[in-house]
C-alpha cells in the first residue's frame, strides 16, 4: 500500500499541492484526474524524487519514507514515465532502458549481451519495432513514449507511475500497452495512471483520484460514476456535450476577417487547426494542456513555421519568415513565460517599454533619451502600472506589474492583431482583470485579439469566441448561447469530437 | 558477409566519430601524397610525429570524459606545465628519483582536478569562466614552484621516450595507447553509461537514481590523471622545467576534440578526440612540407612560418565549420523524416 498524505508544495506565490493526498493498493490501477494546474504532475514528480514537497509525509504499507532523489524512488521500488519524458536523447535504445539498473557480468563489467536481449524482449512485448541500438533521438515520438514505458517497467517496480504516456501514441499503441498493465496488475503491480483521455481512464483504471486546484477532491471507484460527475469534480461544472461542437460564425459580410488560419499543423502537437478572427474581436483559445496552443500561436506570429496550411492576414497569404516580419506588420506577441519570452529583466522599466517600439524603425536610426521617458511615462499612467521610477530595472516590479508592462509594450503600438498565451499565468487576481479591462478597451477601438489561455473564467469573462483545442484539433467552437461554463468543459475533455469520431465510425461502417 | 560489413558501416555513418575519421582519413591522405609514402611511412617519420605530438593528444584524450560529461576545463593545458615544474623541482630540489618527481606532479594534477571539479560541478559556475581563472592561479603557483625556466632530467629518460620499439613501434605512443585501453575498459562498465546520461541530460539523469555531481567528480578524476601523463610526456619531451609553457594546449584541445565530432555534453567518443587530434597535427605536417615543396620547385619563393600557419589554420577553421554543418543537415533530415512519418499514418487514416 502506497499512500501520500497532506501534501503541500508551493513554488513562491503559487501552489501547486495544499493538502493532496492519494492511495494507490498492489494489483490495483488508479486514475490521477485533475484539469490544467491541478497539481496531478507535482504528485508524480514527487514520487519519483524529482520534486520535494514543502510539507507531508509519504508512506508504504504504513511505514514513512523520505524520498529525496530518483535513486530514492527507484531503492523503494517506485519508477516513473514521465509526460516530457525521461530519456537521454544521445543515448541507445538499450542504453536508456537500462541505464542505472545494467545487468553486470565480470570485472564490474555491464553485461552486453543481457543487456541486448533484455531490451530486445521488452520491445517485443510491447511491439516496439526499432534497434535497440540506434539513438534515441532518431525514433518518432510515438516509439519515445514506449521506450519510455519500457524504461519504467524493466526495473520491476512495485509502483508504477504513468504522467500522460498515452499522449503521443496511436490506438493500437495504447492497446498494447493496457495488455502490459493488466500483466502487471495480475502481478501485483500499484499503478497510478494520469491521463486527459476519458474514454482510456474507464478502460483501464479500477479506481480514480481527482485533483482540483492542487487538493484531492475525490476518490471514486470508476465503474460507480459517470462521466459527468468526474468532470464535474475536475471543473465544478456538469459538462453539456450537445451543442458544444456547433459552429457559430458570425454573418462573415458583417465584418472584416483579419487573420484566417487553415489546416495548420506542426507535427506532432498540431494536426489540424482552422482559425478566423475578425475586427475588434476577441478570440479565446482554450483547452487543457499541451493540445497544441502554443505551437499555433507562435505559428501565426512566425516563430515557429509550420509544416502544413496557409495563414492569411488582412486578405493575403503571408509566410513569416521571423517574429520580426509579423511585427512589421503590426502584429503584437505577449507571451506568459515572462521571463523567457517578454521581460528584458535588468534593463529598466523604460527600456521594457520602449523595446517593442524600437523593434520597429531603421537600426541606426537617432533616439533621444527624452523620446523614451515620454513614451515610458505616458504608458505607465494609462495602464496603472505600480513603479517606483521608469529607471529601476523591471525585475523589481512585481509579477502582475511586470506582465502590465509587457501588456502595455504591445498595445501602445496600437498592433492590428495582437496574439496572447496565457498572459495572466501567475498574475495577481486585481492586475488580471486591469489587463482585460485594458484589452477590452483596445478591442472596442478595432483592434483584434486572440488570446490563449488556460483558465476558464478568463476565456468566458474575455473572448466572444472561443476555440477549444485538443489533441491538436478544434473539438468546439464557442460564442453566444453557447459560450457557457458547461459546454466549455466538455469540449475540453474532448467529449465533443469523440462523439463526432463515433458519427464517423459509423458512417465509415 | 558483405552484408554484415554494409551494416557495420552504416551504423559507424551515424556515430559523432565519423565525421572527425572522414577528416582525418582525407588529411592522412593528402599528408601521404605531399610527403611521398616512403617517407611519410618511415620509422623516423613515425617516431617524430608521435613523440612531439602525443602531450597534444593525451590532453584532448583528457577533455573528453569532461565533454563527455557536460563540462570542460580550458585550463588543462597549464596544468601541462604544472606537472612538468612539480617533477623535475621534487627530482632538482628533493634529489629523489624523478619517478617520485612524476607522481608528485600527478598528484599536483589530481589536486587541480578536484578544484575545478568543485567549481564547475558543487559550485555550478559557468565552466568556461571558472576554468579560465584557473589558468591564472595554476600559472601564478607555476612560477612560485620554479621562478624561470631550468632543470634537466637523466638522459635515460628523453632517450626512452625517443626510442623506438622493435624499430619501429615509437616509445610515446604508448602513453594514448595505455589510456586507451583503460578508456574502453571503462567505458564497459556501468560508469560509462552514467557518464553520458549526466552529459545528456542530467535531470533526467538524476531521476533514474544517478548523482551527477559524483559522476562529473569521476570525470574529472579521469582528466586529472590523463592530464598527468600529458605532463610527463611534455616532460621527457623537452627534457626540463618551464612554468609558463603548454598554455595553448588547452584551446588546442578543445577545438581539436570539437572538429573530431565530440559535443558539449554527452555527445562524443574517445575515437573522436583521436581523429581531431590527428587531423590537427597531420594538416600542420601537410602545409609544412607542402610549402617546402614550393620552394624547392620554384626558385626564389620563401615564406615565413607565419604564413603556414594561416593556411594550417584557415583549413582547420573550415573543418570546423564542416562539423557544424554536416551536425545541422542531420537534425533537419531528422526533422523532416518525422514530418513524413507523420503524414503517412494520418493518411492511412489513424
Amino acid at each position: 500500500m502506497f499512500e501520500m498524505r497532506g501534501i503541500e508544495k508551493r513554488y513562491d506565490a503559487v501552489v501547486a499541492c495544499n493538502n493532496a493526498s492519494l492511495r494507490v493498493a498492489p494489483g490495483e490501477i488508479r486514475a490521477l484526474l485533475g484539469s490544467n494546474g491541478s497539481g496531478k504532475s507535482t504528485m508524480v514528480k514527487i514520487l519519483a524524487g524529482l520534486v520535494k514537497p514543502n510539507a507531508g509525509e509519504i508512506l508504504i504499507d504504513g511505514e514513512p519514507v523520505t524520498i529525496n532523489s530518483g535513486e530514492d524512488a527507484r531503492r523503494l521500488g517506485i519508477s516513473a514515465a514521465l509526460q516530457d519524458l525521461s530519456l537521454v536523447p544521445t543515448m541507445s535504445v538499450v542504453d536508456n532502458i537500462l541505464l542505472g539498473v545494467e545487468p553486470m557480468g565480470r570485472f564490474g563489467m555491464v553485461d552486453r549481451k543481457k543487456s541486448l536481449d533484455d531490451a530486445m524482449a521488452l520491445l517485443e512485448r510491447l511491439h516496439v519495432d526499432c534497434d535497440p541500438e540506434v539513438y534515441v533521438q532518431t525514433l518518432m515520438p510515438s516509439a519515445q513514449s514506449m521506450v519510455e514505458v519500457a524504461k519504467a517497467v524493466y526495473m520491476k517496480p512495485r509502483l508504477l507511475l504513468l504522467d500522460e504516456v498515452t499522449a503521443a501514441l496511436h490506438r493500437d499503441e495504447v492497446e498494447i500497452l493496457f495488455e502490459l498493465l493488466h500483466e502487471l496488475k495480475a502481478q501485483g503491480t500499484a499503478i497510478v495512471y494520469v491521463t486527459h483521455r476519458m474514454s482510456e481512464m474507464f478502460e483501464i483504471c479500477d479506481t480514480a483520484t481527482i485533483m482540483r486546484s492542487g487538493e484531492t477532491v475525490a476518490d471514486v471507484k470508476t465503474n460507480e460514476v459517470t462521466l459527468d460527475e468526474i468532470v464535474y469534480y475536475m471543473t465544478g461544472q456538469r459538462p453539456e456535450a450537445e451543442a458544444a461542437h456547433e459552429v457559430h460564425h458570425m454573418a462573415p459580410e458583417a465584418r472584416e476577417v483579419v487573420l484566417e488560419a487553415e489546416h495548420i499543423a506542426i507535427y506532432p502537437k498540431v494536426r489540424d487547426i482552422s482559425l478566423q478572427a475578425y475586427k475588434g474581436e476577441i478570440v479565446g483559445i482554450g483547452g487543457l494542456e499541451g493540445q497544441g496552443q502554443p505551437e499555433f500561436i507562435r505559428a501565426l506570429f512566425g516563430a515557429i513555421r509550420p509544416e502544413a496550411g496557409t495563414i492569411r492576414y488582412l486578405g493575403e497569404e503571408v509566410h513569416f519568415r521571423s517574429p520580426a516580419d509579423a511585427v512589421n506588420r503590426d502584429i503584437g506577441f505577449i507571451s506568459g513565460e515572462r521571463n523567457r519570452e517578454a521581460m528584458f529583466p535588468d534593463r529598466t522599466v523604460a527600456e521594457n517599454i520602449f523595446a517593442g517600439r524600437a523593434a520597429r524603425g531603421m537600426t541606426f536610426a537617432y533616439l533621444s533619451a527624452k523620446v523614451v521617458r515620454d513614451f515610458a511615462q505616458a504608458a505607465i499612467k494609462t495602464y496603472n502600472i505600480v513603479a517606483g521610477s521608469i529607471y529601476n530595472p523591471a525585475n523589481s516590479l512585481s509579477g502582475g506589474n511586470q506582465q502590465k508592462l509587457a501588456v502595455a509594450r504591445w498595445i501602445a503600438l496600437n498592433p492590428t492583431l495582437l496574439l496572447l498565451d496565457d498572459p495572466t499565468k501567475g498574475v495577481d487576481v486585481h492586475s488580471r482583470r486591469e489587463i482585460h479591462r485594458i484589452l477590452r478597451d483596445c478591442a472596442d477601438r478595432g483592434m483584434t485579439i486572440i488570446i490563449s489561455s488556460s483558465e476558464n473564467e478568463e476565456l468566458l469573462d474575455l473572448a466572444d469566441r472561443i476555440y477549444v483545442f485538443y489533441e491538436g484539433r478544434v473539438s468546439g467552437v464557442l460564442s453566444g448561447a453557447s459560450k457557457t461554463p458547461e459546454r466549455l468543459v466538455a469540449a475540453m475533455m474532448g467529449l465533443a469530437q469523440a462523439e463526432n469520431n463515433a458519427v464517423k465510425e459509423a458512417e465509415q461502417a | 558477409m558483405m552484408e554484415g560489413v554494409r551494416r557495420a558501416f552504416e551504423r559507424f555513418r551515424r556515430t559523432p566519430a565519423f565525421m572527425g575519421f572522414s577528416l582525418f582519413i582525407f588529411v592522412l591522405i593528402l599528408n601521404i601524397v605531399v610527403q611521398t609514402p616512403g617517407q611519410f611511412f618511415s620509422a623516423r617519420n613515425m617516431n617524430s610525429l608521435f613523440s612531439k605530438n602525443v602531450p597534444l593528444l593525451l590532453t584532448t584524450m583528457a577533455m573528453t570524459p569532461l565533454l563527455i560529461s557536460g563540462t570542460l576545463d580550458i585550463a588543462i593545458g597549464i596544468q601541462l606545465a604544472m606537472v612538468n615544474v612539480v617533477s623535475v623541482m621534487v627530482f632538482q630540489q628533493w634529489g629523489t628519483s624523478l619517478y617520485v618527481g612524476f607522481l608528485m606532479g600527478m598528484l599536483a594534477s589530481l589536486v587541480v582536478s578536484v578544484f575545478c571539479w568543485f567549481l564547475v560541478s558543487v559550485l555550478r559556475l559557468p565552466a568556461m569562466l571558472a576554468s579560465y581563472s584557473l589558468i591564472y592561479i595554476v600559472r601564478g603557483i607555476n612560477v612560485l614552484v620554479m621562478p624561470s625556466p631550468q632543470g634537466r632530467i637523466p638522459d635515460a629518460f628523453y632517450k626512452t621516450y625517443d626510442m623506438r620499439l622493435g624499430g619501429f613501434f615509437p616509445f610515446s605512443a604508448l602513453f594514448p595507447l595505455v589510456v586507451l585501453i583503460a578508456w574502453y575498459y571503462l567505458m564497459r562498465t556501468r560508469f560509462g553509461r552514467n557518464i553520458y546520461a549526466v552529459g545528456g541530460n542530467p535531470r533526467n539523469a538524476f531521476a533514474a537514481g544517478i548523482d551527477p555531481v559524483w559522476v562529473q567528480f569521476q570525470a574529472f578524476m579521469i582528466k586529472g590523471v590523463i592530464t598527468g601523463l600529458a605532463g610527463i610526456a611534455l616532460t621527457l619531451m623537452t627534457a626540463s622545467g618551464n612554468p609558463l609553457q603548454g598554455e595553448a594546449y588547452g584551446l588546442r584541445s578543445l577545438s581539436a576534440a570539437i572538429i573530431g565530432g565530440l559535443g558539449f555534453g554527452g555527445w562524443g567518443s574517445m575515437a573522436c578526440a583521436v581523429f581531431g587530434t590527428g587531423f590537427l597535427v597531420l594538416i600542420q605536417n601537410t602545409v609544412y612540407y607542402f610549402f617546402s615543396l614550393l620552394t624547392k620547385a620554384i626558385p626564389g619563393f620563401t615564406v615565413t612560418s607565419y604564413w603556414q600557419n594561416l593556411v594550417s589554420d584557415v583549413i582547420i577553421f573550415l573543418g570546423l565549420l564542416m562539423t557544424i554543418v554536416t551536425a545541422k543537415g542531420q537534425r533537419e533530415a531528422l526533422r523532416q523524416g518525422f514530418v513524413r512519418q507523420f503524414k503517412r499514418r494520418e493518411r492511412l487514416g489513424d
